[in-house]
């Protein structure tokens, strides 16, 4: 294989001819054009989700017929219910009206007109004296609005008792001390349900974008070599370049396509989470949460060796696939076993993440084949040695170098083999007496 | 100094493809293959140009073996035609030029050179699914050729391609030819092989039946051919005498016969003033290459023995 020597510069010649044929293509240019949008859309989810809760709001018509309640009644109700938003001016969940007594017939028409969502009659007990409620609406009994209303109830019921037990309304709310911090009290870092769940979502986010890049990218090889098959521009190739500075030229060019595709589609995800503070200002007055909460750089550099590596070893195979094809309806077929193989990474890190202590996970984590997906999980979760993931690194790149030995053996004999099916055995026929 | 093939032999699966070819095809000179389809010189031509390679032999060029020469050295124009549908006509001839080493600017002078000279300028800017299938033939030749190679190879470089073309082909045939570059064809059309050929090589089954310079190949059979017309016997039924004499051709114009080697064809010019014809045409010429074929090969099979299942159209 003289090809060795002289990779270059022919194979960056034919990686330049593939990445802008690639990049030309309509479906190329709208596609990414789509996918960005999307991904900037999905960036912008949290606002939309916010917007919508504060677009709801819940009105309660609240009737006082018993005597001699606390003074801040009101306001212990307001607060249960509205939380912090019941000391600004942001949005409020709940907007309570307090009703003089006997105005629960004027009441009950506004109800039913709809000016009310919900009617509340607080009596008082003559037996017990204890506060009694009575709650009308029409919202659903089991949801979370009449959950809170119930919560707040309770907490007025508490303080009117413990008001004629005769405890002040200044020592019902006065401060109390209260401390949250990590286990380890020495940790600097503090964690949020919001820092805990982007950086679940952005270590099965990033396994995704390698499951996703190998599967199309890795398509798009295949589809190139059999289109130079199936138009026999091969045979012009076959007398210029060496099968070498084709494999490679194809699957570098095909990789820098997919990464520009990346690329795009990271950046609208980054300026969208950028702008989402803004838009978030912008729409509902307040700021959002720091998005970047749950990004961790060791995570990014485990994910760009991996994701290199892996795209390298699967796109060499599935160039290797597609020189067995002659025409490019075939791919899918022909590639079939390796998609196959891909998905079942993939969907091993799925359930890997779940049990990511356990050995088979450990062990799948060195598997070449497996280990761009499940080394990632497992370094996203932390339970990993540097040295685990140097040795899974390493074996994944001396199979990239295994990879490109076989992908070119059976790259330069399957592009002369024309035919509706290539048998196994005339692929090793074809290995052993090609170049 | 030349190109020199020997003993190469190849077997694809069951088919004996090549059997013991050996050619010495002088440098400068132009060469032409003959056989019916599946004869062998398209892998022949592969593997001269080590895209293949043979079970056993060697092929040399100038000393050196394929194996250690640059790919520079070859142009091929494939008998599959094919060019990247989507990509414009300029660029891809600069694309396989720079494979070959050709700076893009010298490949673009060149290419838009050849372009005009193959009358189609104009079409330097279009993609190349937007050429007719002959003008992607020439587009093909030009990509083969803009590398300047020191041995071209052509498998049916003239097929599909109409009169005017075939002529502006051959014209620049004759000048790569003048550059002092070696040209080797593949062909089934005869008369474009006397019109061009110094040397040939008669290929049937994997096996050279004859090869030499046109006019030893003509001259294999030993045979030579008489073609005759008198006035007023357009029978000349007195031929059928004539020890060695076999009349293979009578037309309106003259009657052709063959005469086997041993035998002198002025026996047929005495025997006709003999018999106090006037003759008004005598000639004696060797068998057309055509005749030597049909001798070699059988006859002209039209019939694919083609050793790769090929796609269905």
């Amino acid at each position: 294989m003289k090809g060795w020597r002289t990779l270059f510069p022919n194979a960056w010649y034919v990686a330049v001819r593939e990445y802008r044929a690639r990049a030309r293509t309509r479906s190329f240019v709208v596609g990414t054009g789509l996918l960005a949008l999307i991904a900037f859309a999905a960036t912008q989810l949290p606002v939309l989700i916010d917007y919508s809760m504060t677009t709801s709001q819940t009105r309660i018509a609240v009737v006082a017929e018993a005597a001699g309640m606390p003074s801040d009644s009101l306001a212990v109700l307001d607060g249960q219910l509205n939380g912090q938003a019941a000391d600004t001016n942001a949005h409020k969940a709940f907007v309570l009206s307090w009703l003089s007594a006997g105005d629960d017939a004027a009441a009950q028409k506004d109800l039913e007109k709809g000016t009310y969502d919900v009617l509340l009659i607080v009596a008082r007990d003559a037996a017990t004296n204890d506060l009694g409620f009575t709650v009308r609406t029409d919202i659903p009994q089991d949801g979370s609005a009449v959950a809170s209303i119930t919560h707040a109830l309770l907490s007025l019921e508490i303080d009117d008792r413990l008001f004629r037990a005769g405890t002040s309304t200044a020592a019902l709310t006065a401060p109390f001390s209260l401390t949250i911090g990590p286990a380890n009290a020495t940790s600097a870092g503090t964690n949020s349900i919001s820092h805990q769940v982007s950086a679940d979502l952005l270590s099965t986010g990033l396994i995704m974008l390698i499951f996703m890049a190998i599967i199309t990218y890795g398509q798009w090889v295949a589809m190139s070599v059999a289109e130079e098959k199936g138009s026999r521009v091969m045979e012009l190739m076959l007398n210029a370049t060496t099968p070498l500075q084709m494999l490679a030229g194809k699957v570098l060019g095909n990789g820098a396509a997919g990464l520009t595709q990346y690329g795009i589609i990271l950046a609208a995800v980054v300026g969208g989470l950028l702008a989402q503070g803004q838009i978030h200002k912008a729409v509902l007055g307040t700021s959002s949460g720091a998005p970047f909460g749950g990004m961790d750089p060791t995570v990014l550099g485990a994910f760009a060796v991996l994701f290199v590596l892996g795209f390298l070893m699967y796109s060499l195979l599935y160039a290797a696939l597609g020189s067995l094809v002659s025409r490019q309806e075939d791919v899918q077929s022909a590639a079939t076993p390796l998609t196959m193989l891909v998905m079942t990474g993939y969907l091993m890190s799925v359930f890997g993440l779940q049990a990511i202590d356990e050995s088979w996970v450990k062990i799948a984590s060195f598997v070449p084949f497996f280990s761009p997906y499940l080394m990632l999980a497992r370094v996203s979760v932390g339970h990993v040695e540097m040295w685990e993931f140097g040795l899974s690194a390493l074996m994944l790149l001396i199979s990239v170098g295994i990879a490109l030995f076989v992908a070119a053996r059976i790259y330069s004999a399957g592009v002369l083999l024309y035919g509706q099916r290539v048998s196994l055995r005339q692929i090793f026929l074809a290995i052993r007496v090609s170049r | 100094m030349s190109l020199i093939i020997e003993s190469v032999s190849k077997r694809f699966g069951d088919v004996q493809a090549l059997e013991d070819i050996s050619l010495e095809i002088k440098p400068g000179e132009v060469f032409g293959l003959l056989g019916a389809n599946g004869a062998g010189k398209t892998t022949a031509m592969r593997i001269v140009l080590d895209i293949l390679r043979p079970d056993s032999g060697t092929i040399a060029w100038n000393g050196r073996f394929n194996r250690d020469l640059p790919r520079e050295t070859w142009g091929y124009l494939p008998e599959e035609r094919g060019l990247y549908a989507k990509m414009n006509v300029l660029e891809q001839l600069v694309f396989f030029a720079k494979l070959h080493g050709v700076r893009s600017k010298v490949a673009e002078r060149e290419a838009r050179g050849w372009l005009e000279r193959f009358r189609i300028p104009e079409y330097a800017d279009r993609r190349a699914e937007q050429l007719s299938k002959g003008n992607q033939q020439k587009i093909q030749f030009i990509a083969a050729i803009l590398h300047d190679p020191q041995v071209l190879l052509m498998d049916e470089p003239f097929t599909g391609l109409d009169p005017v073309n075939v002529a502006l082909l051959k014209e620049a045939f004759l000048e790569i030819k003048e550059r002092g570059k070696t040209l080797i064809f593949s062909t089934h059309q005869m008369e474009t092989v006397e019109e061009l050929c110094e040397s040939i090589a008669i290929v049937d089954r994997g096996r050279v039946v004859v090869s030499g310079s046109v006019r030893d190949v003509r001259r294999s059979g030993g045979r030579q051919m008489v073609r005759l017309a008198v006035e007023g016997d357009p029978e000349m039924a007195w031929l059928a005498e004539l020890d060695g004499v076999r009349v293979t051709r009578r037309g309106q114009d003259y009657t052709e016969m063959q005469v086997t080697s041993g035998h002198n064809p002025e026996v047929v010019l005495h025997a006709a003033l003999g018999r106090d014809l006037k003759v008004t045409h005598f000639e004696i010429a060797d068998p057309s290459l055509e005749q030597i074929f049909i001798e070699h090969v059988g006859q002209i099979d039209t019939t694919e023995r083609t050793l790769a299942p090929k796609v269905p159209a």
